[in-house]
């Protein structure tokens, strides 16, 4: 089972852009990341920079409207993510549990949608995605 | 650059409520172009927070927290990593898709190790590298 590790930094909502993660903050994650790599349940991991760089889109009534971040009503964002290949819920949970997280983070643990977790009318309806996660060079479970 | 582009959840989506033939089949033609394109680096779903779980770090203790998270108005459904030129060809991309009802789609920048000054030793850089050469992740 492929499960997303979302990590929600305290605060992170209010960063300015430009706004870089700590020398020492970066080794300490880089230790775990490894440890997630040499158990072999790493299959992706990203940072992403602040959302006052970033955007949102809306599609009310169909049309997009675009609004500049930073977004003043949002309380948490993400600030980034893993994503990793294990066995269970508890032990996606027990490997987020090790994380060198930081006062107030909060890491959320969501399970990904297999294409075998579709009903039949729905794998039908979305026939080649798989294919097209594969030629997007996406890791899947399934390969 | 590549962005990550986050499909906020819904009641349908929290719901475990799948999308119907119709948006599925508009969502394959989009995400279609996307590859054909050489924007799409991935594309996912997420099973609703139900199913999910939170850890909370808070003075060097971690505490577990089951699924559903009611009171969050921000949780995500699903997303796509992109490899675009500018912010604003990730946001052209965006405008074109299939989405309806008030949807909403956030657009974030991924840290790429060139955004990094000194702090980023050259042996963390090759600690990164090492990761990603082994993972197989594309960038």
């Amino acid at each position: 089972m492929r499960f997303m590790m979302l990590m929600i930094p305290k605060g992170y909502e209010q960063a300015t852009p430009g706004t870089m993660p700590d020398a020492e903050g970066v080794a300490r994650m880089m230790k775990y990341n490894e440890s997630l790599q040499k158990a072999g349940v790493l299959l992706a991991l990203d940072g992403l920079h602040p959302p006052s760089m970033g955007a949102r889109v809306s599609f009310a009534g169909g049309k997009p409207k675009v609004t500049d971040g930073p977004f003043a009503e949002a309380k948490e964002v993400l600030g980034g993510y893993w994503m990793i290949q294990v066995k269970s819920m508890d032990e996606a949970v027990a490997w987020a549990s090790r994380c060198p997280g930081s006062e107030n983070e909060v890491i959320e643990i969501r399970q990904v949608q297999e294409f075998a977790d579709f009903p039949s009318d729905v794998q039908k309806a979305a026939a080649g995605f798989v294919e097209m996660q594969a030629q997007a060079g996406q890791r899947t479970s399934g390969r | 650059m590549r962005f990550v582009i986050l499909v906020k959840a819904d009641k349908q989506s929290e719901a475990g409520i799948l999308p119907d033939e119709k948006l599925l089949a508009a969502m394959g033609k989009y995400n279609e172009e996307l590859v054909n394109a050489g924007v799409m680096l991935a594309g996912e779903g997420l099973h609703a927070s139900s199913k999910g779980a939170r850890v909370r770090f808070s003075g060097g203790k971690t505490t577990v927290i089951d699924g559903p998270f009611a009171e969050t108005k921000e949780l995500v459904a699903g997303f796509w990593i992109w490899e675009v030129k500018s912010r604003d060809e990730a946001i052209q991309w965006l405008k074109r898709a299939p989405f309806d009802g008030g949807a909403e789609v956030e657009i974030r920048q991924v840290f790429e190790a060139e955004d990094f000054g000194a702090e980023f030793t050259p042996e963390l850089r090759q600690q990164e590298e090492r990761l990603r050469e082994r993972m197989g992740q594309k960038k």
